[in-house]
Parts: C-alpha cells; sequence; structure tokens
C-alpha cells in the first residue's frame, strides 16, 4: 500500500506545477528543451566545480518556482543511492581505480587501499547523478503531466502514438485505484497474516481480474470515442503560442550551453 | 412521418450471442420528444441507447434511424457515419469511460473536434457550456481529480459540445448527491437544451415526471411492458412494484410501524 501511494504521489501528483513560479509560466516545450541542453552540460562536463555550479542553479530554479526546498531534496536524493551507490562505492578502491593511497585499511590481512583517483572519480560521479536527476525532478514537477506528454508532437512523434500514452496516463489512475480498492478488500476479510502460498493465488486472481476489468474498459473508451466521432484519426486544437519571455529563456539557457560547450572543446574547462 | 427519429421494430439484442439484453423492442421517437426508459437493473435500458447510439446493431429485427435503417454496413460510410454522430450524442453511464483525454478541457472538445466543427465554433461552444454548467474553473485539471458530481457535469459537456439534436442519456443521476441531481436536471429543463429530443434512461424515479412526457417501462424480461404518459405510470404502482422500480417499505414513527409501497414520486413539488 505505502509504494501504491508514493507511486500516486509521485506520478499524480501536481502540485506543484499548478503553483506560480519561474518554471512553471515557462511554455512546456521550450521548458523541456532548455532542460535537455541542461542535462548535456552536465553529461559533457568534467570539471567537478562546474557540475556543483550547475546544481546551485538547478536549487535556485527550484526557489524561484516556488518548490519546497525540503521536498525537492528529499524528492531527489531517494533516487540518488539508487543509481550511485553500487558504482560509486567500488570505484573509490585501488582494485578498481588505481593511484595514491589515500587512505588504507587491513581486513582480515587484506589491505583495501581507497585511493585519491578513485574518490575524486567517485565524487564526480555521485554530483554528476545528483544534478541531472535534480534537474529531471525539476522539469517533471514543475510540468503538468499531460503538457510533458504533448511535448512529444516537438519530436514529431505520431500523435496516434502521444494520445495513446495520454490515455494510458489517464487510465493508469484507475487501474491504480482499483488495485488499492481490491487490496483493501481483502484486507477487511482476511487481515495480512496469509500464507505466501494463499498469498500467491490471491495475486494471481488479481492480475487476472485486473486484465479482465481493462479489457472491457477498453472496449467502453473506444465505444465512447466512437460515439463522439472518432474514425482512427487524432484531431488537435491548435497549440498556444510561444510567447516573448520563453524565446528570452531558451536563449539565455543555449547561451549558457553554447559557452560551456565551447570551454569543454577547447579544453580550458 | 417527416419527424420520426427512430424506428425500431421487433428488435432482439444478446450478448456473445447467448445473453439476451433486449427482446423483442417496438418502438417510435419523433422529434423534440421527451421520453424515458425506466426498468430495474439489468432489464437491457443501456443496452436499448447504446443501441440508439449507433455502437450496437440487432442480433435480429430493425432499427432505422433519421429514415435510414443503422448497421455496421451504414457506418462504414463516412459520411452517414459523421452526420448521424452530429445529430445524436450519448452521456454514458461511468463518466470515467467517457471522459479519456488528459484535461477536461480536451475532453469537452474531443467530439466537435473529430466531426469537422471550426475552431471558433468549437471555443464559443466550449465557453457557453462551462458557464451553463459552472465548470469553468475545471478546464485544466485531470478528469482524474474530479468529484463524481464534476465528472458527471463534464460527461454532459462534452456530449452537449457536439449539439446533438438527440441526447441519449444513461442513468444521469446515479450516485450523485440530490444538490447536484437538481444542478443537471434544471440545465436539461433549460431553453438549450430543452427544444432536443431527450431519451433518459434511469431506475430513479424522483425526477422522471418533470422531465419526461412519455415512459416505457422495461421488463426484468428485456421487454417493454407498458407505454405511457408520465404521470399514468408513476401512479400504477401494482406496475411499478411488479418491475421492480418501487418496494414495500416499513418504517416507524415512535410506537406505529408503517407499510406502504416506496416510491418518492412527489418530492420535487415539495415546498
Amino acid at each position: 500500500m505505502g509504494a501504491l501511494s508514493f507511486f500516486k504521489e509521485s506520478v499524480f501528483a501536481d502540485e506543484y506545477a499548478l503553483q506560480k513560479g519561474l518554471l512553471q509560466s515557462i511554455d512546456p516545450r521550450i521548458k523541456t528543451i532548455t532542460f535537455l541542453l541542461f542535462l548535456v552540460s552536465v553529461l559533457l562536463t568534467k570539471n567537478i566545480f562546474v557540475l556543483l555550479a550547475l546544481y546551485a542553479l538547478c536549487l535556485l530554479l527550484t526557489y524561484c518556482s516556488n518548490i519546497c526546498p525540503r521536498f525537492f531534496l528529499k524528492r531527489t536524493w531517494i533516487f540518488i543511492p539508487l543509481f550511485s551507490l553500487f558504482i560509486a562505492v567500488p570505484a573509490l578502491f585501488s582494485v578498481f581505480t588505481p593511484g595514491d593511497a589515500l587512505l588504507s585499511v587491513k581486513i582480515g590481512g587484506i589491505s583495501i587501499v581507497i585511493t585519491k583517483q578513485g574518490l575524486l572519480g567517485a565524487l564526480l560521479f555521485v554530483v554528476r547523478v545528483t544534478t541531472a536527476v535534480s534537474f529531471v525532478v525539476l522539469l517533471s514537477i514543475t510540468t503538468k503531466h499531460f503538457e510533458l506528454l504533448r511535448v512529444l508532437r516537438v519530436f514529431r512523434i505520431p500523435q496516434i502514438f502521444v494520445m495513446t500514452l495520454g490515455m494510458c496516463y489517464r487510465y493508469l489512475y484507475l487501474v491504480v485505484e482499483l488495485v488499492e480498492n481490491t487490496y483493501r478488500a481483502i484486507k477487511s476479510r482476511v487481515g495480512t497474516g496469509i500464507h505466501y502460498k494463499k498469498g500467491q493465488t490471491i495475486v494471481a486472481w488479481n492480475i487476472a481480474l485486473l486484465w479482465q476489468r481493462s479489457y472491457r474498459l477498453n472496449e467502453q473508451v473506444y465505444n465512447a470515442m466512437l460515439s463522439r466521432g472518432y474514425t482512427g484519426e487524432v484531431r488537435l486544437l491548435h497549440d498556444g503560442n510561444i510567447k516573448r519571455r520563453d524565446w528570452l529563456w531558451l536563449s539565455c539557457v543555449a547561451t549558457l550551453f553554447i559557452v560551456m560547450l565551447y570551454l569543454t572543446v577547447s579544453g580550458k574547462m | 412521418m417527416e419527424d420520426l427519429i427512430y424506428e425500431l421494430n421487433d428488435v432482439h439484442y444478446s450478448y456473445l450471442g447467448k445473453f439476451p439484453a433486449l427482446c423483442g423492442i417496438t418502438i417510435k421517437i419523433r422529434a423534440g420528444e421527451k421520453i424515458a426508459i425506466i426498468g430495474a437493473n439489468g432489464s437491457g435500458k443501456s443496452t436499448l441507447l447504446n443501441m440508439l447510439d449507433g455502437l450496437i446493431f440487432p442480433s435480429k429485427g430493425v432499427i432505422k434511424a433519421f429514415g435510414k435503417e443503422i448497421n455496421e454496413e451504414g457506418f462504414r460510410d463516412e459520411h452517414f457515419s459523421r452526420y448521424f454522430r452530429r445529430k445524436v450524442g450519448l452521456v454514458f453511464q461511468n463518466a470515467d469511460v467517457q471522459l479519456f483525454c488528459p484535461t477536461v478541457k480536451e475532453d469537452i472538445i474531443f467530439g466537435p473536434l473529430h466531426l469537422g466543427v471550426e475552431e471558433k465554433k468549437i471555443n464559443e461552444r466550449l465557453n457557453e457550456l462551462v458557464e451553463m454548467l459552472g465548470i469553468k474553473h475545471l478546464l485544466d485539471r485531470s478528469p482524474h481529480q474530479l468529484s463524481v458530481g464534476e465528472k458527471r457535469k463534464v460527461a454532459i459537456a462534452s456530449t452537449l459540445a457536439i449539439d446533438p439534436e438527440v441526447l441519449l442519456l444513461d442513468e444521469p443521476t446515479a450516485g450523485l448527491d440530490p444538490l447536484t441531481i437538481r444542478h443537471i436536471m434544471d440545465f436539461f429543463m433549460q431553453a438549450t437544451v430543452a427544444h432536443k429530443t431527450i431519451i433518459i434512461a434511469t431506475h430513479d424515479l424522483h425526477f422522471i415526471e418533470e422531465i419526461s412526457d412519455i415512459i416505457y417501462v422495461f421488463s426484468p424480461e428485456k421487454n417493454i411492458v407498458r407505454r405511457g404518459e408520465a404521470l399514468e405510470i408513476l401512479h400504477d404502482t401494482a406496475l411499478l412494484e411488479k418491475n421492480n422500480l418501487i418496494h414495500v417499505h416499513a418504517h416507524r414513527h415512535k410506537d406505529t410501524v408503517h407499510i406502504h409501497p416506496h416510491q418518492h414520486l412527489h418530492h420535487n413539488h415539495e415546498k
């Protein structure tokens, strides 16, 4: 249940996207493009101070977008160990990164050495992951999810695909609720102390039931679409115009990106 | 007859070819009529509305709409399909089925957009409907974030955005609180909607007297057992009781126990 609630909160919460703030006011298409530029910059730079500066910029944008810093840090730092811990920790040791010994520990007669190069490499990796994840999280919490899907059209993804994704997102909530209610119904009748074998049977029943329900829902939704004139071809109303402030934002980020790219390529950074 | 919209002659329908849902339905519906189809759960009301909307077709018998027989073949003709969809709108019983777009606004404009209505007209209709139904503040919300009553209002707006001549309503008040029911009923009695042909399927007898002129009673055997004027049908308690539309109800007032048929007929006239 906890995992389901976390999933619902992460995927469907639009709380911050509905607030007024710097990033919320920028056109989602422009915002996504600029965040892609930020991500490329994060991936290209090998200088830890530049990465830290980009992370600081991300935190500043968070502040300007009226996002609670505690919420933002909690949301991003949940993912960091997941992405970096298993790669960064082994890189500390001389076995994987040979170099100048920084710290040496003997465990059971085996000498374990942490190298300076290993520590710097691991640190660079963790900061890079942290900054990249922070930018992605910032984009997702300041943009309504359906707008993010709509951005796919900028990249020439076929409209039918975008529409299908939108419908998936819409009905995912319904399915999650269905699972939640079924789980509650089971809990109210049999409690939580079920033998694992019986538990497996219940899970199998639920999967079958969910499939059946979603299959029926699929048919009904298609009928509802037909009823309102759908013939297999998706039509969309003209998207909103990009404003001057959006172009200004794009110009600033693009300039920053070009400068960083130049410094990286020329070896000055 | 020029004003004849639907003509059903001995229509049968069964799900998967073995579960009967409609058994020998014969009805004629004229333009501007307000019709209520009442019957207990599973009596075939929703199946009939789906058929009137050209979503399913009879296993036996003939259904004609606007003077033309409707069948699967007919809907392959793009011109007829578009003509029919512009004329008929169905509000589904389950609003979650009907609201499939990521936002309320997209859901409301889906119909007219796909039926080739020009953008300017679509925006006019959108603004008019959201004002009338009081749902302007919901336009950018996702349907899953709405309450049951709000979803129902959006579903009604999404059908009316097509501006159909015939409005089919499948249990429009099911699961709603009394105030929302009142709002929706008042809306259907407004001039912009009142001139339309309205066919409403329900087993809720609270409001049908004020919204319908003619009532068809469906039996558990999935056929029509009676057609008549609203008042005449609603006062035939034996007929309603036999078809599971009212029940004998016992309740206590101090020391006395009353037993009488329970049907909530005149609540809307109470002062």
